[in-house]
């Protein structure tokens, strides 16, 4: 099987270390640091999160970004190779939006692969439904999702979407 | 004095001591510049850059058992970039060209992190 490389990016929060937690099928590698600004949680990722996924017949391994713009040169450096790209927002979250289309066409100026946009925390009050964020990112609805990934079972769809983006080029 | 004046006086200590310095750092545990010596440019690129050095450096020293990390060394053709833990506060990152004598280095770098570690 040979493996497939995938960033997973956006901005600080939006369940970037989760969704590798909740899927990865082999010890994941992360790297978490005491936050010292106030983000809504204890630690951030500093440097990357690993871990792996068999799906579709595919060996996925998922390479997690760390969100903050100080962490720029992370983007870069993960996103090298990659064949797609997972972009994760925040629907209660739409303040952070800009920085998503930031990362967004950083990553993509540099490794031009198909992306898919992943969108949690729609079970807050007050969200910007996925239609919303499609048309501030202008991306196609189609490559939209809602998912939860602390969900086991909702947490590969996004993948499985980018996965069909990449086998169709 | 301020814990801004006293991290800014320590620093200004250690670079007495090892005047072939050329950059000092320190920075939080998530990568933000907290006091520099140096160039002020880099200051923040380094800041967040040591954060990671250090998160990833933890992982590599937990996955190979090496025990805890105690320190980060880059070496280049030119200079060294070294950088300590300060207790689970920050983090102590210098850059000394490639001369330098690495021991004694090591072993100011060491102390002065004790003591930034009672400031922050």
């Amino acid at each position: 099987m040979e493996p497939l490389k995938v960033i997973i990016t956006g901005p600080v929060g939006a369940g970037k270390s989760t969704l590798i937690r909740t899927l990865s099928e082999t010890e994941v590698v992360d790297t978490d640091a005491i936050a010292t600004e106030a983000i809504g949680k204890a630690t951030t990722t500093v440097a990357l999160d690993h871990g792996t996924l068999r799906l579709d017949g595919h060996l996925l391994h998922l390479f997690g970004t760390p969100g903050q713009d100080r962490f720029d040169f992370m983007w870069e450096i993960l996103s090298q190779g990659a064949l797609g790209i997972l972009l994760m927002v925040r629907a209660d979250r739409p303040d952070t939006l800009p920085a998503a289309r930031n990362i967004l066409d950083f990553v993509v100026s540099r490794t031009p692969v198909p992306h898919v946009v992943g969108v949690t925390h729609l079970d807050r009050p007050r969200v910007w439904q996925p239609e919303e964020i499609a048309l501030f990112l202008g991306t196609p609805l189609e490559r939209v999702l809602g998912f939860d990934p602390r969900k086991p079972e909702e947490a590969a769809r996004p993948l499985a979407r980018l996965l069909e983006l990449i086998g169709t080029q | 004095m301020s814990k801004q004046e006293q991290l800014q006086q320590i620093l200004n200590e250690l670079k007495a001591a090892l005047p072939e310095l050329k950059e000092i750092i320190v920075a939080s545990p998530d990568g933000l510049p907290v006091a520099q010596l140096g160039e002020s440019e880099i200051a923040t690129r380094l800041a967040a850059m040591a954060a990671t050095a250090q998160g990833l450096g933890k992982r590599i020293a937990t996955t190979t058992h090496l025990g805890n990390l105690v320190e980060i060394v880059i070496r280049g053709d030119q200079a060294y970039f070294i950088a300590y833990a300060i207790g689970d506060k920050g983090i102590l990152g210098l850059t000394t060209p490639a001369g330098s004598n690495l021991g004694l280095v090591r072993l100011e770098a060491q102390e002065y992190a004790r003591r930034l570690a009672e400031v922050l």
